[in-house]
């Protein structure tokens, strides 16, 4: 899937913030290309920037945040130069659409599922009566909803979590964008729900044909859905590359280190792996590698500049100083080296452009 | 929802029933001397008990507290005792109702459209030169003593604007600056909850997704945020009618508005039970009435309120 062309080619974007005063640089040069018709996940912990840098692609930064330096381009436009909040109505919503992460708040209580999504239709496909309430019960029959006839009538409080996040799916992709980000889409649903609203996601994409990134900290999520992945850390991305290379040929420490803490590959009886030590205060200036302080294995250099990227495949990229030639041989983490082994993966690390 | 209406209904007439039944029996509580004003030593031990017999004050308070309401199913208030001696206390108060009302719902209406408008100007420039500006006029007006500001605005607005400085029913500019005095706690008011509540809605999930939709920002301002805002707003209906009459007890007399506020100051100093009952019922009548209202907007505005049962979805 991901062999279309670039729909969107992010280049060094630094996005910061002004807070009472100081400025704090949550996206310090990140680069990331979307394919069309792919599925990208971006992972990492809370605060590495991953909303921060798709809210930036929609325009919906907080407004003491801005685009300092970089440019996304989309559809021959510069996202990143976009100042005008008018400007921004031609693409969000309706080239790039969002579906957050709680259902329970994201609709409003006091209008009607259908007059919620009937604003979709009416704004961007310039529907009205009759034609905007067919596009509306197709809409909800389409994500799944039983009785869109009556249903449509009904508010937000006569739904379900799970039905309410498919309204809000409904409502993401009623504009047929061609982009389409879930920020956590399941975190705040249950365990049986979440399967089926990844389903719900793929079936759509396949349907409709748009981009899809997920932004998420369940690397279970990433495995099912993910053709590719960017590991964020600190308002950078660190390494990029298919799911499986992310997964069985990974090559950036903190990319050990968060594959480590997945709960599968913990041993019964032991405490559960967790990164030590707490992401770098982004109010400072960063030197060198932003994860060498909780790095154990890390280099000298590491503290002292910042590892350029390399490329492992033609897909498959990661900045860190180990893959310089020069660089010690340092082997993955056990834990990763027996998720290899388990799941039929090089357990070398050499086979890294293997397709 | 009719349930929900009947429900209510029956509960405001039981607040009202504890609100005059309260009144009436404090009036009874205040020193017999009172009832006699300057004449009190001009009378005879006996004297004194006729009038009071007369009053029907010499009763045990159940008794009379039952023929008060006794009289009250029959439609009727009893007659002033003292104030207009005698005169039907309806009779008394009829003439005055129109003004009362007419000052109360052009200042009402003065205050809703600049109170609202102002909240919402906050809201949309929180933190900013206007926001600022506004909240300042909201502090001044709840902080400074109410009787300060009215006697400025009465002693230099007429001077400055050449308006009357006492009402006069038949010039219509005289209607102006008390109208306008009576909104001015009503605004700030307003103002201070619109602005509350607008941030509030901004700050919500529901927000992002209708920006994510595209829509404009004054679309999103318009149908979901001061949608949204109003419900809540709803409530403070029927606070505001309340303040904005008891400010006109005090704007009455200053510009000497027949109405009833200044009445009812005039009749408890002089202990004019009849009179003071039936201003209070009306009183309370007109606040509980605000208050049941301010319910049904919010059940008609929210739609979560009709299917609730109790009174947990306040």
């Amino acid at each position: 899937m991901a062999n279309g062309e670039a729909i969107l080619e992010a280049r060094g974007l630094v996005i910061k913030f002004n807070l009472r005063g100081r400025a704090l640089t949550a996206i310090r040069g990140a680069s990331l290309d979307l394919y069309e018709g792919e599925t990208l996940a971006i992972v990492g912990e809370s605060g590495s920037g991953k909303s921060v840098l798709t809210k930036s692609l929609i325009g919906m930064l907080d407004r003491n945040g801005w685009v300092d330096s970089g440019s996304a381009m989309f559809e021959g436009r510069d996202l990143a130069r976009i100042k005008d909040e008018r400007d921004w109505l031609g693409v969000r919503g309706k080239k790039i659409s969002m579906v957050f992460q709680d259902p329970m708040t994201a609709l409003n209580p006091l209008l009607t599922i259908g007059a919620q999504i009937r604003e979709v239709f009416e704004l961007h496909h310039g529907l009205s009566g009759k034609k905007a309430d067919y596009a509306v019960i197709e809409m909800l029959e389409r994500v799944g909803i039983d009785n869109p006839e009556e249903r449509r009538r009904q508010y937000p409080h006569e739904f379900s979590g799970g039905m309410r996040q498919r309204v809000v799916i409904a409502i993401a992709v009623a504009c047929k964008p061609r982009i389409l980000i879930c920020d956590e889409p399941t975190t705040a649903l249950d365990v049986t729900i979440q399967a089926q609203i990844l389903g719900l996601i793929k079936a759509l994409q396949r349907d409709l044909s748009f981009t899809t990134v997920y932004i998420t900290h369940d690397l279970g999520v990433v495995a099912n859905v993910a053709d590719r992945v960017a590991v964020m850390y600190a308002g950078r991305i660190v390494e990029t590359g298919l799911a499986e290379e992310v997964f069985y040929d990974s090559r950036h420490p903190y990319t050990w280190a968060l594959l480590s803490s997945l709960p599968q590959l913990g041993v019964k009886g032991k405490p559960l792996y967790s990164i030590s030590g707490t992401p770098p205060n982004l109010f400072n200036e960063i030197r060198g590698d932003a994860f060498a302080p909780r790095n154990p294995k890390a280099l000298k250099v590491d503290f002292v500049a910042e590892p350029p990227e390399f490329a492992v495949s033609p897909t498959h990229r990661a900045s860190t100083w180990l893959l310089d030639p020069r660089a010690p041989r340092i082997e993955p983490p056990p834990a990763i080296l027996a998720m290899r082994a388990k799941l039929g993966g090089s357990s070398t690390g050499a086979a890294g452009g293997r397709l | 929802m009719l349930k929900y209406t009947v429900r209510r209904l029956l509960q405001s007439l039981v607040t009202l029933l504890i609100v005059v039944s309260a009144v009436f029996l404090l009036m009874r509580l205040l020193p017999i001397e009172g009832y006699f004003g300057d004449g009190y030593d001009k009378l005879s031990e006996s004297q004194r008990e006729a009038v009071l017999q007369k009053m029907g004050l010499l009763d045990p308070w159940y008794a009379q507290l039952g023929s008060f309401y006794a009289g009250l199913l029959r439609g009727d208030l009893g007659a002033s005792t003292i104030y207009r001696q005698d005169v039907p206390v309806l009779q008394v108060i009829a003439p005055r109702i129109p003004y009362s009302m007419r000052f109360g719902l052009v200042a009402i209406a003065i205050a809703l459209v600049a109170g609202l408008a102002m909240g919402v100007s906050m809201a949309k420039h929180k933190g900013r030169a206007m926001d600022k500006l506004w909240t300042g006029y909201v502090v001044f007006v709840n902080a400074v003593p109410l009787a300060v500001y009215l006697l400025f605005i009465q002693l230099y607005m007429t001077e400055l604007l050449g308006l009357p400085l006492l009402f006069d029913k038949y010039r219509p500019s005289s209607w102006i600056l008390p109208a306008l005095s009576m909104s001015l706690g009503s605004i700030a008011g307003y103002a201070m909850w619109m602005r509350r509540y607008m941030v509030d809605e901004l700050n919500k999930d529901y927000i992002r997704l209708a920006m994510a939709k595209g829509l404009p920002r004054s679309t999103i301002m318009v149908r979901h945020v001061m949608r949204n805002a109003y419900v809540p707003m709803a409530q403070y209906l029927p606070a505001s009618i309340l303040m904005t009459i008891s400010g006109s007890i005090y704007i009455e007399s200053l510009y000497s508005i027949p109405g009833m506020g200044g009445l009812l100051v005039d009749v408890i100093q002089r202990q004019d039970n009849p009179m003071v009952q039936g201003l209070v019922l009306i009183f309370s009548s007109i606040g509980i009435v605000g208050l049941f209202l301010g319910d049904l907007l919010m059940a008609l505005f929210d739609p979560r309120i009709k299917l609730a049962k109790s009174e947990a979805s306040r």
